[in-house]
This record gives C-alpha cells, sequence and structure tokens, in this order.
C-alpha cells in the first residue's frame, strides 16, 4: 500500500495527496473537491519549498549537527483541522478525531529519507 | 502562558524560546550540550512568525474559497527536520527530538 | 554581457543563476563563496515568489500576477533586487532604482 492509502486509513484523516514540486501536478485520495486539492496542492508546494529554504538557512547559524536541517517537512494546526506535509505528500486531519502523533511519525519515518531535490 | 522550564520538561526537549510577535527571539533555555545557539534560535523565531503568517493567509483564502472552515485562527506550526522538530503556537516554541516527540503534549504544554 | 550593470550608479554585485540555481557568472564587490550564496537565495526566492503569486491569483480570482517578472527586498542600506534569472546587490544611498530595474530587465531578454 502506498503512504497515501496508509494515511487515509488513519481516523480522522480527511484527505491525502502528493504534489509535484515542478508543474502543477498532483494526485489525491479522500473528502475533497478536485479543485480543492488542486489548490491543496498549490498551498503545500509554497510553504514545503519556504520552509526548505530557511531550514537551509538555519543550517549556517548551527554549529555543527543541527537536528532541524534539513527541512523535512511542516504542520499547521486550526481549531478543527491540522495539515501535514512531508517532502511531497500532505494530508488534511479532522483534529478531534486524528492522531497527530501518529500521523507525523508515520510521515516522518515514511518520507524523510527521500531526497531533497525539489523536483 | 507556558513557561519556558515546563516546555524543556517535555520528552526529548532541546530548546524552549519565546519571540516577540515580529520574530525576535526574547529568551531561551537549552538542554546541556545540545548543538543550538542564541542566533539560530533567533532565526529560528523569525522563522516561525513567517510561516504563522503565511498559514494565516493561506487558511484565510482557503476559507472563503472553499467555504471549509476550522483552519483559522491558525494555532500552532511545526517545523520537522532530519532529527528534530520545532513546535510553536503563540509566542512560544520548543525544539524536540523526533524519536521521542510528542506533538500533542507540545502543543498542550504550550497552551497552558 | 551582465557586467555592464555595474556602470549603473549604487550596483554593487551583479550575477547569472541557471534554472537549477548555479552560478553561471557573477561580478562586482563580492568573492565566490557570497556570489554562490547570493544566486541560491535568489533562486529560492523566485521559486517562493512565483507560489506566492500563484496563491494571491488562486485566491484573489484575478489574473495578472502571474507569472511573477522579478522581486525586490529593500533593506535600510541595502536591496536586493532580481529579474529572470539575474539578481543584483544595490546600496540605496547611491542607486536609482528605476535606473536598475530597466537595465536588469533589459538584460534578463538576452
Amino acid at each position: 500500500m502506498s503512504v497515501i492509502s496508509n494515511l487515509m486509513e488513519m481516523p480522522g484523516m480527511v484527505a491525502a495527496g502528493e504534489f509535484s514540486f515542478r508543474g502543477d501536478r498532483y494526485t489525491y485520495q479522500g473528502n475533497m473537491s478536485e479543485e480543492m486539492a488542486r489548490m491543496a496542492s498549490i498551498m503545500c508546494r509554497s510553504t514545503s519549498m519556504g520552509t526548505h529554504m530557511e531550514a537551509d538557512m538555519l543550517g549556517t547559524f548551527c554549529t555543527q549537527d543541527c537536528g532541524l536541517v534539513p527541512g523535512k517537512g511542516w504542520a499547521v494546526r486550526g481549531p478543527a483541522f491540522s495539515v501535514c506535509v512531508v517532502h511531497n505528500v500532505f494530508c488534511f486531519m479532522d483534529n478531534t478525531k486524528a492522531d497527530f502523533n501518529k500521523v507525523l511519525h508515520y510521515m516522518h519515518d515514511e518520507l524523510a529519507h527521500s531526497s531533497d531535490d525539489l523536483i | 502562558m507556558a513557561e519556558l522550564n515546563n516546555l524543556m520538561d517535555l520528552d526529548g526537549a532541546v530548546a524552549a524560546f519565546e519571540f516577540s510577535d515580529s520574530g525576535e527571539l526574547v529568551s531561551h533555555q537549552l538542554a546541556d550540550g545540545c548543538d543550538m545557539n542564541e542566533q539560530t534560535l533567533d532565526m529560528l523565531s523569525h522563522v516561525c512568525v513567517a510561516n504563522l503568517s503565511i498559514a494565516t493567509m493561506q487558511a484565510r483564502g482557503w476559507e472563503s474559497l472553499t467555504g471549509m472552515g476550522g483552519f483559522y485562527p491558525i494555532g500552532g506550526f511545526t517545523l520537522m527536520g532530519m532529527d528534530w522538530s520545532a513546535v510553536v503556537q503563540g509566542t512560544k516554541g520548543v525544539v524536540l527530538e523526533n524519536n521521542k516527540a510528542d506533538y500533542e503534549a507540545a502543543y498542550q504544554a504550550l497552551a497552558e | 554581457m551582465i557586467k555592464r550593470l555595474l556602470a549603473v550608479d549604487g550596483v554593487q554585485v551583479v550575477a547569472q543563476f541557471r534554472d537549477d540555481g548555479q552560478l553561471v557568472e557573477g561580478y562586482g564587490m563580492m568573492d565566490e563563496n557570497g556570489l554562490n550564496m547570493l544566486v541560491s537565495f535568489a533562486h529560492d526566492y523566485k521559486r517562493l515568489t512565483q507560489a506566492n503569486a500563484d496563491q494571491l491569483s488562486m485566491f484573489t480570482q484575478v489574473n495578472g500576477w502571474t507569472p511573477p517578472r522579478g522581486w525586490i527586498v529593500r533593506g535600510a542600506q541595502m536591496t536586493v533586487c532580481s529579474i529572470g534569472n539575474l539578481v543584483c546587490l544595490v546600496d540605496d544611498s547611491e542607486a536609482s532604482l528605476n535606473e536598475v530595474l530597466k537595465e536588469l530587465d533589459d538584460l534578463s531578454h538576452y
């Protein structure tokens, strides 16, 4: 099973998908319209490029091995929903039903060793 | 508001920090022997403030276009690195080792 | 060719980068390491600006922001500006930004 399918098996998952760093391709599963998934992939790609650059900048300030570098992903939390992205995989989850820890650890374990090239 | 001491009690805490609304580091605590310094934490604070703003812009745009609420106001932001994560909410944050990180507990501690 | 930007008042450094962020050439008061860092930043910032412009168009439903032609970050003493794959560092006290941007725009078409 793919990471996205596995994410969709987790409780509280609203939608999960994958975007490309170049171009506007994306795939997704879940309770979201095609247009919403397109918007989500544009937003997630944008923030991921930013955090990637910012983590690289942080690396120039750290003296030796800084565990925040290279940047691997990010998450934001709203009152009802959270979004998490690691590498080029995104997911939207319902805060009341999802296990935030389980999702973030799973995504990091599965995706953090992906290439840092934003292609 | 969370005290930095309480944040440092979280499992795997490497650093706890407080910053101004515009991202300048106000105060911080470091775990013994961790590879972090004041300059890095100041930079990290700016990164977190920038991303909270971006997420707020996205939440506003998303909610008004899709009608799907529940994202605004943005409560917290997490930056995941290879080995550590920075979790921030409001004007405080904590850096945790990924393999020990309890993100829910961190958000809860930051909200207290 | 891009070296001629240094003749514009206030321009201290000019550099060109490839689409993958690698330095093509750079001139002015900056060493090789500095030039590599400048084009790396300019390349990342270009992609971020494009991504933000995409979102602005998406959320406002107003076209015309994309594709963005360039960006300017203005500091207290120095300004960094970029059009296409060119970036330059400018001393605010000596430069006319309009003049710099016009020249940058012309050169970006070559």
